[in-house]
């Protein structure tokens, strides 16, 4: 581009240059070409008027002495044209000269100039012709003198060269000129346009510099000030783009982002995180091929008959069960009017499960409270209609009526414990427990219960076990809880194990059973409040569903923890760890 | 993706829709049997006759579907793959639509099992319903996007499942004998477990039709017994 400025720049140059000069010098080499030729002829002319003195014979005698006077050739020609003496010398073969144009003219108008290229000289020779007349003024012979113009084209030739001399300084000059042109214009614009091609490639690195106070000058700063203005502007949609990005990114709700053909253009990391799918499986697909869930899918199409915003539930059961909670909704005022739907995806799985927990709770301990009511309250009525007069048939409904209300105040009182524990207002006594005289006391308490059941009862108690931080009381719970599970669901002849021992820091009781067991599945749900594993059983064996419930409060209340791991069919173990 | 651009954009999104609908049929039939095995294991009868009434939703699905690619095959005459995929896609759209009566029957038999006691802990029916969903949801995955291996594990699946269904059987067929009032429970169980195999078998006739429609190899129906042309 500029390489092509500057050599038309120059050829222009050139151009004017050359065709100034020369235009100039043909004129003035007209203009003296002219000059030269007009004084010759006068020279000339005088020559000839001082010849026509002269006679005729006179003239032809002196030939040879007026040709080197004159400083030309000088023939004389008879009236009749036939050259009658030439300076050359042998006129004989000239031929008759009445015809050439200067003889015509000096006939008719007393003179004759004509200048004709003569070619056995080579060179325009100038003739001038003049007439001798007698005194009757009759024309008696003709003078002519021939000179070439070898001074005139010698002038010509001399100032053509004095022309081409002075061109060349001017060259220089223009040359000299260029470079100024190319220092001052070119280079800067080239600088210009190498810079702006960095700034649009973005390597760009300062300012343009370019000193000058003409408009390259004030070009160059304008291109300055609008490059600090446009990175100004840059960096600052960028901020706030990278704001929003973090706000996106940093959601804890999982987003979507749709665009106008209903597939995923960007989720966030919440989103990914929640539902396991990485952010490449998703992006570019309709919800419906990534999730593959029914009720998304039809949430989506109601929404984009109606674009009016809505909330969905949907369960997503990829790898393990979640609730989200998603609205549906457009954003609006999008740049080009283009159409894209944010989905907020919000996890609300906890919240589900508490409120499942409380609705439960409340259902549970309705249900436990009302099953022995309806009994006491059955048997009162039929007391108190006085119609059973068998004292023994009496006797055994006061008795369920006594066992109702204890089955009733055993409910209250597991209620009531776990509520303390829980609000963290059951005070524990504090005191060194040897863990072996608990579980001795224990034992020696419910020796009735397993023999009644026939159970074998397998001991491996470490000795000399180092004593824990605990209440009496709640450890001996604790462990009559659990003991109590273990004897209910094994059945007749079973074996129960009790392992004491310590393992590192801990102190380790495990009370194994071969009992009906409980599914892997069920593990995590016991200690729930009310949870059973199998609820027509546990009510039939005098549960109140709150035992386990108690012992992992208890646990948790002595810095101490509970595992249970089973086998279904084969039997459950128990393990309590305390600190030491 | 692949390039496989038509020159009309509208037949672009026939395409396309025949696809979605597919996939939202998938993803009702595997809501459908996720809530029928849910309603037998949380004994909610309320659901299995949820369940039951979506499969109406389904048979509608089953029609529009199937119309959709009578329109297409009659007004766009497609050749090639596009012949293909519309086959399979009236082939899938017959599997699904059974799978979502085998989800129906289902939740039917799990409301009678509701009114009775419990003879045992459902451990191997959810699982097998997990594996069923879990090949319905591949089998279409690999007819969206074309591939084969995926198609191919789900006809693994299968065996697995067919397994399961008789592992379910033996484990009943003892209690049946241990208390012949456990019987008839135990008979509709097997009923459910049967449901489940008959799934998977759909699934897997998916499978062999996307199979079909990406290399226009016929894998379905492998002889069962070898002939011996010369004995």
């Amino acid at each position: 581009m500029t390489d092509r400025l500057l050599v038309r720049f120059a050829l222009i140059y050139l151009a004017i240059l050359l065709v100034s000069f020369a235009s100039a010098g043909i004129l003035v080499e007209g203009q003296v070409r002219q000059e030269m030729t007009e004084q010759i002829t006068e020279d000339l002319l005088n020559e000839g008027r001082v010849i026509t003195n002269l006679s005729v014979p006179d003239i032809q005698k002196n030939l040879s002495s007026l040709q080197v006077g004159s400083r030309s050739r000088v023939t004389v020609i008879d009236p009749a044209g036939i050259v009658i003496g030439d300076s050359s010398g042998s006129f004989m073969k000239f031929d008759n000269h009445l015809n050439r144009p200067e003889i015509q003219a000096s006939r008719l108008r007393g003179q004759g100039v004509s200048i004709r290229y003569s070619s056995t000289l080579k060179v325009d020779m100038l003739y001038v012709a003049l007439p001798l007349r007698n005194t009757d003024q009759k024309i008696i012979a003709y003078i002519r003198l021939a000179r070439p113009l070898i001074e005139v084209e010698k002038a010509a030739q001399t100032f053509r060269r004095s022309l081409l001399l002075s061109i060349l300084p001017v060259l220089g000059l223009s040359i000299l000129l260029a470079f100024v042109f190319v220092a001052k214009i070119i280079l800067p614009v080239r600088k210009m346009a190498a810079f702006t091609a960095k700034i649009s490639s973005g390597h760009r690195r300062g300012p343009l510099r370019i000193d000058s106070q003409d408009e390259i000058g004030r070009l160059a700063r304008n291109i300055n000030q609008m490059v600090a203005v446009l990175e100004e502007k840059i960096a600052q949609e960028a901020e706030e783009k990278g704001i929003l990005n973090a706000a996106f990114e940093s959601m804890v709700e999982g987003l979507i982002v749709l665009d106008d053909r209903n597939r995923i253009e960007r989720v966030n990391r919440a989103l990914v995180e929640m539902t396991g799918y990485p952010a490449e499986t998703l992006v570019n697909k309709t919800p419906l091929e990534t999730f593959r869930n029914a009720a998304l899918h039809q949430a989506l199409d109601r929404f984009n008959q109606t674009h009016e915003p809505l909330l969905v539930e949907i369960i997503l059961d990829q790898e393990k069960v979640r609730m989200m909670e998603v609205s549906i909704s457009a954003i609006r005022d999008l740049p080009h009017a283009v159409q894209k739907t944010i989905l907020v995806f919000h996890d609300v799985t906890k919240l589900k499960q508490l409120e499942k927990t409380r609705v439960d709770f409340v259902a549970n301990v309705s249900h436990e409270i009302k099953t022995p009511l309806t009994n006491i309250i059955g048997f009162v009525e039929t007391l108190g209609e006085g119609k059973v007069s068998d004292q023994e048939t009496r006797r055994r409904f006061l008795a369920t009526i006594r066992e109702n209300a204890l089955r009733l105040n055993r409910l209250v009182n597991d209620l009531l414990t776990l509520s303390n524990i829980e609000l963290g207002e059951a005070k524990l006594h504090l005191e060194d427990v040897d863990p072996t005289d608990v579980l001795e006391s224990v034992l020696s308490m419910m020796s009735g219960v397993l023999k009644e059941k026939n159970l074998h009862i397998g001991r491996s108690i470490t000795e000399h076990l180092p004593s824990i931080q605990g209440d009496r009381d709640r450890l001996s719970q604790i462990l009559i809880n659990i003991l109590d599970n273990a004897v209910k669901y094994t059945p007749e002849g079973g074996t129960i194990t009790i392992e004491a021992s310590r393992m590192a820091q801990e102190v380790v009781i495990r009370i194994s059973d071969t009992g009906i067991g409980i599914p892997k599945s069920e593990i995590p749900k016991l200690g729930e409040r009310f949870y059973r594993v199998d609820k027509a059983r546990s009510r039939q064996l005098g549960g109140t569903g709150l035992g386990l419930s108690i012992v992992k409060h208890l646990m948790k209340a002595h810095g101490g923890r509970m595992i249970i791991d089973s086998n279904p069919g084969k039997g459950t173990t128990v393990s309590l760890y305390f600190p030491v | 993706m692949e390039d496989k651009r038509h020159t009309s954009i509208q037949y672009e999104k026939e395409l396309q829709d025949v696809k979605e609908s597919l996939l939202y049929m998938g993803a009702m039939t595997e809501k459908s049997i996720a809530q029928a095995v849910g309603s037998l294991l949380e004994r909610d009868s309320d659901l299995a006759r949820r369940v039951m009434c979506d499969d109406d939703l389904i048979d509608r699905l089953d029609v529009e579907i199937e119309e959709k690619c009578i329109r297409l095959l009659a007004l766009r005459q497609p050749a090639a793959r596009d012949l293909r995929f519309i086959t399979t896609a009236i082939k899938i759209n017959g599997h699904l639509e059974r799978i979502g009566d085998m989800a129906a029957n289902i939740a039917e038999k799990a409301i009678i099992l509701n009114d009775m006691p419990q003879i045992k802990p459902y451990i191997d029916l959810p699982r097998m319903a997990e594996i069923a969903r879990e090949m319905i949801r591949e089998s279409l995955d690999a007819l969206v996007h074309e591939d084969q291996e995926l198609a191919r594990k789900v006809k693994a699946d299968d065996t697995v499942i067919d397994q399961m269904n008789e592992q379910i059987f033996r484990e009943l067929f003892t209690f049946m004998m241990e208390d012949p009032r456990k019987i008839h429970a135990s008979l509709i169980i097997m009923q459910i477990s049967k449901n489940l195999e008959r799934i998977s078998d759909h699934a897997t006739g998916i499978a062999d039709m996307v199979i079909y429609m990406i290399t226009g190899q016929t894998v379905r129906h492998q002889p069962s017994c070898e002939t011996k042309a010369n004995d």
